[in-house]
């Protein structure tokens, strides 16, 4: 190519936008478009809200958790079930995450995005108002997730919000579970999420789930950090108070169970954050601690059982080293068998460390994850048992628990002696959190998924309720 | 296709002050070439944009501001003087739609010039002021995307590259896909490019310092990046994104707050602030002059260095714009107003430079008269800044020639002029809390920063990646340039962050049955046997039984009960998968690299070329025709425009789009500006 010859004048002129991909959780909420590996923009789901000169300011994102304001609260517009709570919440929440790093927050004019040469006079002044009504998601299909139990109520709402609050020309809600399955590339599964509200079961079967099966739990993320918190409260040798990062001003190197001496911050008290800004970034060290302490015990037999060689488990979980943890008012310690104790619990009820003061009631056996899956598979033909059991999926966050899928695989063998159980876990941390997105991101980018799509012409037909129909 | 040609290369990084590029790749890379202001001004025409402000004269307009006279500094003058001589040759911008019709003078009419009615107007540049700007990009985010558009227009016909040129761009962190889109159309739209590479800044950082992991804090004008790369991928996840109030505005805003009572402009306060004596003190450093004793002290060696007598009054009261009594260096008062009224008849008359030669022949008299009678008074010990009360800095700023009766058909010029302005310890307090801190419950900036950094580094879901990110931050951009700044961030994530590994906890707890350790951590743990590069042990002299025991990595036989049938191979590496540890045990900044010897000189620039407001009136050659000369003094600050240029090197030249590094023309046709995301680095 000669440097001073001017480059053909062909020019693109297709129009092929990919789709996005929005799977809300309760903790964090992903969207990306439909054919990437990893969604672009991960955000908490829970936002701020505070007062400032008269005004409330709402804060997304991440930021929730860098800068503490003055009377800074923080809401979630989820129900620790997993269906929305507060709508007109849920639909800004949403919005930012798709639009704070995928489409911006609303198309140019094309009269005046410099892309197109506009003719003199030709820019008529109706178009400002035009553009202002330009919804955010006008150019791009939208497939979003929900889990397995939602009321066709909220469902119907999401189509609403989607088609005309966020203009979307076509439209597909799927379950969390059908597309987790998708991300493993199975049609057919036992699917087991572990988030951080509930934990579900979700048997799938060609690429549809078995309501009558589907079960769910409140034992997530959040339920074992309030398992640690009752282990902190009975901490030796003194209890555990968690003060986070905001709170402290400077930390000092102490021995490991000595008092902390940090320097706080002081804070006026009209200017402190509100309580559950506070509860939150408390989650984020408790989230830091699940991710370098708390280990499943990874079986044979409960924690509090005894070993096939006949020696007690609690004394060989005893045995082996202990790991540190540090706090980040410089307190630090070192968790031994306390580390198997937390998340006991969520495969034997007995073994829950009491709290009176927890928002979580004490667990009953049935909402261990064994008994979810027994009663899951009670819930659908008994002909499909076995390939269920033979393509155990598991996903969520929470899932990525030191031990968890090795004392699963050990449960599940003991339940079921005979068929052929085999879990399967991605070992790569992203897949095992996105696992619902990803799923989805590959169903939307199928060529054959072309025609599920419900188009805004038959909701403007059918209404809302075409979701139920068209969804299933 | 055909390779790509090093000086084809067409390099452009925007950030929210300042637009680096460059068109070609030198032998050894050196920092940009050119360096335009990232702001337009609107055109006469709506929806156009000028480079430059143009401002309307009209005979009987006062001079707005800036009633003092020009003095030595008339670097300016060769471009500035011969231009208006003739009648409407005012300096015109060489692109973008040029019809020289009376164009309303944006600001300027608002400031009191009396309008009339006259048969010639006059333009001329208005290097003076910025007001009336539109800066495209706010907090990295684009604002306003015709003048983005224009913005780029102007640096690409400026640079005027051949058609066979590839076009390297870096993008703001806070572009969203969208964005990153439009801005792909427009560039195989308008410029016709053959190739086209957008890429990330913190990527570029990180090939600027050639490291494949780092965790990046760029702290620029109004915010701060944080992005953790690891192995040369951007994580999105946590990405701190423009936080802010953090950036060198913040700093400028504090030092205005402090310095207003004592009649700072804010562009005296935004050249303190990159002048040499602003800094960060590490903490704990009592400022200099609290204690009695060392007052007396500082204050005779502070002014005796500056070469200027003592004054009355507590603090030196710099002359704002002349309305009261100004201080310039090397001359007492009247001297100095006295100097300020210049002849501009015999200017115009056409005899200048002779003119300003012969003021500035006299002025040197005088200066060096005064200097001796100084050196006499006995030398004076030299103190290092952080240890002086005071200190002085020089002060640029545009001076209108001023003439006593209205000249109607003279343009106004103006003059560089420079005084030296004295400051107290306010100038190590440019990063403290404000008054109003506003919304925030932060105590600094710094807190803010340190907090992002470690809420970026625990969202990096390869656990084991997180202490060497803790080991390689980088500092960059311009707002970080500010002595002590790196010092003191490094402090506050010390202060707050790091751990402490009692040694205690280790040596009592280590079981009995614990193995040789493995000093490997996290995800990436080689196959068992193989004993890995220790590169998890950061050097920070820690034996590695502790770092084996803090990183808890054992082998499994140190954590299995005696007797558990052993599980399939790949059960029993995802079992390990999970296990890390707490960081950060350390935190260091990364080396720069030294093979490329025009990065490395440092020097702290004080010249309002560097500013927004002046950035074009840099040298005798700024005239219209480009943004001045090739600047010096910006160093490692902007590694990212190196990162570009290795980048650009490796991606066009060496490559060649094997690895899809970019995107070019024939496949933005087939697929469209989408395509860009799997191009995009």
């Amino acid at each position: 190519m000669n440097p001073s010859i001017p480059p053909s004048t062909a020019e693109y002129g297709g129009d092929e936008v990919s789709a996005i991909v929005l799977d809300p959780g309760f903790s964090t909420t992903r969207a990306g478009f439909a054919g990437e590996d990893t969604p672009k923009s991960l955000i908490p789901t829970y936002y701020g809200k505070y007062t400032s000169e008269g005004q409330e300011k709402l804060i997304f994102s991440d930021d929730v958790f860098v800068t503490p304001r003055p009377g800074l609260s923080v809401h979630n517009p989820m129900g620790r079930d997993g269906i929305v709570e507060d709508w007109d919440m849920a639909e800004k929440v949403w919005e930012y995450s798709f639009t704070s790093r995928l489409t911006g927050p609303k198309p140019g004019n094309p009269f005046q995005n410099g892309l197109n040469d506009v003719v003199d006079g030709e820019l008529p002044t109706e178009m400002e108002g035009v553009e202002i009504e330009e919804k955010p998601l006008a150019d791009s299909p939208l497939l979003m997730s929900e889990c397995g139990w939602n009321p066709t109520k909220a469902r119907e709402k999401t189509i609403e919000i989607a088609m005309e609050k966020w203009g979307t020309p076509a439209f597909y809600l799927a379950r969390n579970g059908v597309l987790a399955a998708f991300a493993s590339g199975k049609a057919s599964a036992l699917v087991v999420d572990v988030g951080a509200s509930s934990i579900s079961v979700t048997p799938v079967h060609d690429g549809m789930i078995l309501k009558r099966g589907v079960q769910h739990s409140p034992l997530g993320g959040d339920y074992i950090s309030s398992q640690i918190r009752a282990l902190f409260k009975i901490n030796t040798p003194q209890p555990i108070t968690i003060t986070p990062h905001y709170l402290v001003y400077s930390k000092t190197a102490v021995d490991a169970g000595q008092p902390s001496q940090a320097k706080y911050k002081s804070i006026p008290p009209e200017k402190a954050p509100d309580a559950s800004y506070r509860t939150l970034l408390e989650e984020r060290t408790l989230s830091e601690f699940k991710e370098c302490v708390v280990q499943v015990w990874p079986g044979p037999n409960k924690l509090s059982a005894t070993s096939p060689s006949g020696s007690l488990n609690e004394e060989v979980a005893k045995s082996s080293p202990g790991r540190p943890f540090e706090f980040p008012d410089g307190y630090n310690q070192v968790f031994g068998l306390d580390r198997y104790r937390v998340v006991e619990s969520l495969f034997d009820a007995k073994a829950a460390i009491p709290d009176s003061e927890s928002p979580f009631p004490p667990p009953t056996q049935a909402q261990t994850v064994p008994e979810l899956i027994k009663n899951a598979l009670n819930g659908v033909d008994v002909d499909i048992r076995p390939h269920l059991l033979a393509n155990v999926v598991v996903t969520g966050a929470s899932s990525l628990l030191h031990g968890f899928t090795d004392r699963l695989n050990q449960e599940l063998m003991q339940t079921y002696p005979g068929p052929r159980v085999r879990i399967s876990a991605p070992g790569n941390t992203a897949e095992r959190k996105f696992g619902s997105w990803i799923g989805g991101s590959i169903l939307a980018s199928l060529g054959t998924f072309h025609q599920m799509w419900i188009s805004k012409k038959e909701y403007e037909e059918h209404g809302p309720t075409i979701v139920e129909k068209r969804c299933k | 296709m055909p390779p790509f040609k090093d000086e084809h290369i067409l390099i452009i990084a925007p950030g929210s002050q300042v637009t680096l590029a460059q068109l070609g790749l030198p032998e050894s890379f050196t920092p940009a070439r050119f360096r335009f202001p990232t702001r337009m001004f609107p055109a006469e025409k709506k929806g156009e944009f000028e480079p430059y402000k143009i401002r309307e004269r009209r005979p009987g307009g006062k001079p707005s501001n800036g009633t003092k006279a020009p003095k030595e500094d008339v670097e300016m003058k060769d471009a500035e003087l011969s231009a208006p001589q003739g009648t409407n040759a005012a300096p015109k911008p060489e692109n973008g739609p040029q019809e020289a019709k009376g164009e309303p003078a944006d600001g300027q009419e608002t400031n009191g010039e009396t309008r009339q009615e006259v048969q010639e107007i006059f333009y001329e540049e208005d290097v003076t002021s910025d007001e009336g700007a539109i800066y495209p990009l706010e907090n990295g985010r684009i604002a306003d995307w015709q003048c983005f558009f224009a913005l780029l227009t102007h640096v690409y016909n400026t640079l005027s590259p051949p058609f066979h040129t590839p076009i390297m761009l870096i993008a703001q962190p806070a572009w969203s896909a969208r964005d990153r889109e439009a801005i792909t159309q427009f560039v195989f739209e308008k410029f016709k490019t053959p190739a086209f590479c957008m890429m990330d800044s913190a990527l570029a950082v990180c090939y600027g310092y050639g490291t494949s992991t780092a965790t990046v804090v760029d702290v620029g004008k109004g915010k701060v990046d944080v992005t953790a790369v690891t192995d040369f991928l951007v994580n999105e996840h946590g990405r701190g994104i423009a936080l802010e109030g953090c950036g060198g505005d913040y700093m400028t805003d504090r030092l205005q707050e402090l310095l207003r009572s004592k009649g700072f402009s804010r562009e005296m306060c935004e050249q303190l602030k990159r002048s040499n004596i602003t800094e960060i003190l590490p903490v704990g450093t009592p400022l200099p002059g609290t204690a009695a004793t060392a007052r007396q002290n500082t204050n005779s060696a502070a002014s005796a260095s500056t070469g200027r007598p003592e004054k009355g009054s507590k603090d030196a009261v710099p002359g704002n714009s002349g309305d009261d009594t100004p201080t310039g260096p090397g001359g007492a008062n009247g001297e100095e107003d006295d100097e300020g009224v210049l002849d501009v008849a015999a200017i115009v008359s056409g005899n200048t430079s002779e003119f300003l030669a012969n003021r500035e022949k006299e002025k040197a008299e005088k200066s060096s008269t005064k200097k001796s009678s100084t050196d006499q008074s006995g030398k004076p010990v030299r103190l290092p800044n952080s240890k002086k009360e005071k200190a002085s800095f020089q002060f640029e700023e545009y001076v209108r020639l001023q003439s006593e009766k209205d000249v109607a058909n003279v343009p106004g010029r103006y003059i560089r002029h420079t005084r030296e302005i004295e400051v107290g310890v306010e100038r190590f307090l440019s990063t403290t809390q404000k008054q109003k801190p506003g919304d925030r419950l932060s105590s600094n900036i710094f807190e803010d920063i340190a907090t992002q950094i470690h809420h970026t580094i625990l969202a990096v879901p390869d656990a084991s990646k997180r202490s060497e990110l803790w080991d390689s931050l980088v500092v960059v951009g311009n707002g970080s340039k500010i002595k002590g700044f790196t010092q003191a961030l490094l402090n506050t994530i010390t202060q707050k962050f790091v751990l402490s590994p009692s040694a205690t906890i280790f040596t009592s707890e280590i079981p009995s049955n614990f193995s040789t350790p493995m000093p490997t951590g996290g995800t990436n743990t080689p196959a068992p046997g193989q004993s890995g590069p220790l590169y998890n042990t950061p050097g920070h002299g820690v034996n590695p039984l502790l770092v084996a025991a803090t990183h808890s990595n054992n082998p499994a036989s140190g954590n299995m009960p005696p007797g558990t049938p052993s599980m399939d191979p790949s059960m029993a590496s995802h079992y390990r998968s999970t296990g890390h540890s707490q960081t950060p045990t350390s935190v260091k900044t990364l080396k720069p690299p030294e093979y490329f010897p025009e990065w490395k000189e440092h020097s702290n620039s004080n010249a309002p070329g560097t500013s927004g407001s002046a950035g074009l009136s840099n040298g005798p050659n700024a005239g219209p025709g480009g943004p001045g000369a090739p600047s010096g003094g910006h160093g490692m600050e902007e590694v990212v425009f190196l990162g570009a240029q290795v980048a650009s090197k490796v991606v066009f030249v060496i490559d060649q789009g094997l690895s899809k590094g970019f995107m070019s023309r024939v496949e933005y046709n087939e697929n469209g500006p989408s395509a860009i995301h799997e191009y995009a680095m």
